[in-house]
């Protein structure tokens, strides 16, 4: 058996040769240099570390990942049967390669551009890794030393627009055990305005492994609407990083809904720098089987007068297991900071569990701060008034579970995105209902 | 319509009903009276199907099948209807919905096609006059934040709906004022028909004003120990029920 240290060797060759590659820029091989140097110092987190107490990577650590993708084609028509979104930029990355063909960004609204990573890294000395930090644990290194593509957003200021971006990102299984490496950057001027899905979908029930970095940059003003939507293979390792600088007066609202994936986590972080900036950060996993989801959020207030609202709800079924950790760091002189978290889960079975560790750590003494952590399972009485209605058992067990996951849903602004989604949760109860 | 034979059910081991015996015709509407622990609740509630009560003993014969062995659900599409003495709150779930849904299940047990939005919205509306309530609770969750009038209008609306052969209406005069009390009983006087039954079960005689029933029982320690016409309400007005468990027991009038 391989021990998390010797993993980091098969990952580090491949670095080797993206450094090595002809026509990379310097500043860029640098970047890559000295995330492997750490990558090799720290390897990938270990369950003794705090962070990763209820998250153990042995499983990937067992896996043999290859690299390079056979080149495949899918039909347009099968993009669009797992797209969320059919009025919508679409950029579609199959098995870690941008698809020119199958994305729809020939026609941008003035003031928008959306590029492939692999196109145009070049440009990105100023900015890339810029929400990132080498942290200890390996990962942010990982990503950074092997990133081989993703999608590049930048919004001109004061630039509405008006279509939302769906990045569709899809692995086919047609290259067995396939390790993707993403790098997703969001940059959005003063006053742009934008709403940005991040889309995982696996095509194939095997085993695979998606390693996503998102950076988002706000300026003063700039409002991001982001969702981000994972329904990885249920054999797949999903681990993602978005991290996001908000300026003044900036507005975030992240919704991450995670429904697939072996292995899921996800680190999820937001440093209001600037006064009135606001996030709201909310989540849903919906958890089966064997099936594992870690979210650890972190929200840094950093100057006085900002703004944070969380909530994140989880359903658990069978022997699934879910871990939720959300920091709250209100940071000395950060006076007038109102903090609001909220971790709520329902246990539908006896053999899945549930970590919840709600955290506020408040270094200044005007604010308003609030947090709870609640786990329940269903409501006899309710279950009863249900069937007492003559809804069958399933059925009402069902409409129960999706009345408890809905309040995430109802907080999207978007209409049609909140339909969109509400139909994909619907597809996840124990029995599929219409929406409440 | 509903023949109750010699009924023991149990909760945790204690027998709480101990020999019911109760007949119902169509078209008639019996009112259970009884002190409080009499087992009112119970008889509700082993009708309806609610867990957690073990049947000892006995039978319920209704429209000639055996009640007690269907699950809740069957025992609503076949018509019988219960409304809850508290209503409990479903947020996230419509009060449309629910209506929706519940006559869903009722129609297709029916063998009857779903009705298409518009039939069904006139169909609530119509419905929603009978108890006075405005078109804003439909889009509201279940009894949340609804005051305890609000509550038991919603129950008589949903009754309203899906017109059960057997209604059971377990303390529906609770938590009422007379405002509501009397809009309550209005819209269940207007679905009383030769074809509906219904069970009130109430402690008090004030619903029976309101409600005229055509059989009052007196239930005591898990037995009926007393039957009679709607007098019998008033003459317990008077008298109280301090009397009824000095009767001998096993007595049925």
């Amino acid at each position: 058996m391989k021990q998390l240290s010797e993993l980091a060797t098969p990952f580090a060759s491949v670095a080797e040769a993206l450094i090595a590659a002809e026509g990379t820029a310097p500043w860029l091989k640098k970047l890559r240099q000295d995330a492997l140097t750490h990558f090799k110092t720290f390897s990938l987190p270990a369950k003794k570390e705090e962070d990763w107490k209820y998250t153990s990577l042995w499983s990937l650590s067992q896996q043999a990942f290859s690299h390079h993708a056979e080149s495949v084609e899918i039909a347009a028509d099968q993009v669009d049967s797992v797209a969320l979104l059919h009025d919508a930029y679409r950029v579609v990355i199959v098995d870690g390669v941008f698809s020119e063909e199958l994305s729809d960004i020939d026609a941008l609204q003035s003031g928008l551009s959306i590029t492939a990573l692999s196109e145009s890294v070049d440009q990105l000395e100023h900015c890339l890794g810029q929400q990132t930090e080498l942290t200890k644990a390996g990962l942010n290194a990982l990503n950074t030393m092997l990133m081989s593509e993703g999608v590049v957003i930048s919004i001109d200021s004061a630039i509405e627009i008006e279509k939302t971006i769906e990045i569709i990102v899809i692995n086919t299984g047609n290259t067995a055990n396939l390790a993707t490496h993403l790098r997703h950057k969001i940059e959005l001027a003063a006053d742009a305005k934008a709403t940005v899905i991040e889309h995982y979908v696996g095509l194939t029930p095997d085993s695979y492994f998606t390693d996503v970095v998102t950076e988002v940059n706000l300026a003063e003003r700039a409002r991001l609407t982001h969702y981000k939507l994972q329904q990885e293979s249920n054999n797949a390792f999903h681990i993602a990083t978005l991290a996001t600088h908000q300026a003044q007066a900036s507005h975030w609202l992240t919704n991450n809904i995670s429904l697939g994936a072996k292995l899921a986590r996800n680190d999820i972080h937001s440093q209001l720098l600037g006064e009135q900036s606001h996030v709201t950060m909310d989540g849903l996993y919906l958890v089966d089987g064997e099936q594992h989801v870690d979210n650890h959020t972190r929200i840094d207030h950093a100057v006085p007068n900002t703004t944070s609202d969380e909530l994140y709800k989880g359903v658990l079924d069978g022997n699934s297991h879910a871990v939720f950790n959300g920091k709250v760091m209100v940071h000395k002189d950060a006076q007038k900071t109102d903090a609001n978290q909220s971790n709520r889960n329902l246990l539908l079975s006896r053999g899945c569990e549930i970590d919840s560790k709600p955290e506020m750590e408040i270094y200044a003494d005007d604010v308003k701060c609030g947090h709870g952590s609640a786990i329940g399972q269903l409501d006899q009485d309710q279950l009863f008034l249900l069937r007492a209605r003559g809804l069958d058992e399933v059925s009402a067990r069902s409409l129960l579970t999706y009345a408890f996951a809905v309040d995430v849903l109802t907080r999207i602004p978007n209409l049609s995105i909140r339909e969109a989604l509400a139909k994909v949760v619907e597809q996840r109860l124990p029995k599929t209902g219409e929406k409440a | 319509m509903l023949e109750i034979k010699n009924l023991h059910a149990s909760v945790d081991g204690k027998e709480i009903l101990r020999g019911i015996n109760l007949t119902v015709n169509a078209g008639e509407v019996h009112a259970i009276m009884g002190p409080n622990g009499a087992g009112k609740s119970t008889l509700s509630n082993v009708l309806a199907g609610r867990d957690g009560y073990e049947i000892t003993q006995g039978e319920v014969i209704y429209k000639g099948e055996n009640l007690l062995d269907f699950e809740p659900e069957e025992r609503a599409q076949r018509g019988v209807f219960l409304a809850f003495q508290y209503p409990v709150e479903i947020p996230g779930v419509s009060n449309i919905y629910l209506l929706k849904a519940a006559l869903n299940a009722v129609r297709k047990y029916q063998g009857l096609d779903e009705l298409d939005a518009i039939d069904f919205l006139t169909l609530v509306r119509s419905k929603m006059e009978l108890v006075k309530m405005d078109e804003q609770f439909l889009h509201r969750s279940v009894n949340e934040g609804f005051s305890g009038g609000e509550k038991k209008r919603n129950e008589i609306l949903q009754m309203a709906l899906l017109e059960p052969s057997l209604a059971i209406l377990d303390e529906t005069d609770s938590g009422l004022d007379i405002d509501a009390l009397k809009i309550v009983s209005e819209g269940v006087n207007a679905l009383r028909s030769q074809e509906r039954s219904i069970i009130m079960i109430t402690h008090y005689q004030r619903l029976l004003d309101y409600i005229v029933p055509d059989f009052v029982h007196v239930l005591s320690k898990g037995q009926i120990v007393k039957s009679g016409d709607k007098e019998l309400a008033k003459e317990l007005e008077k008298t109280g029920y301090s009397w009824v468990d000095e009767q001998p027991e096993g007595v049925s009038a």
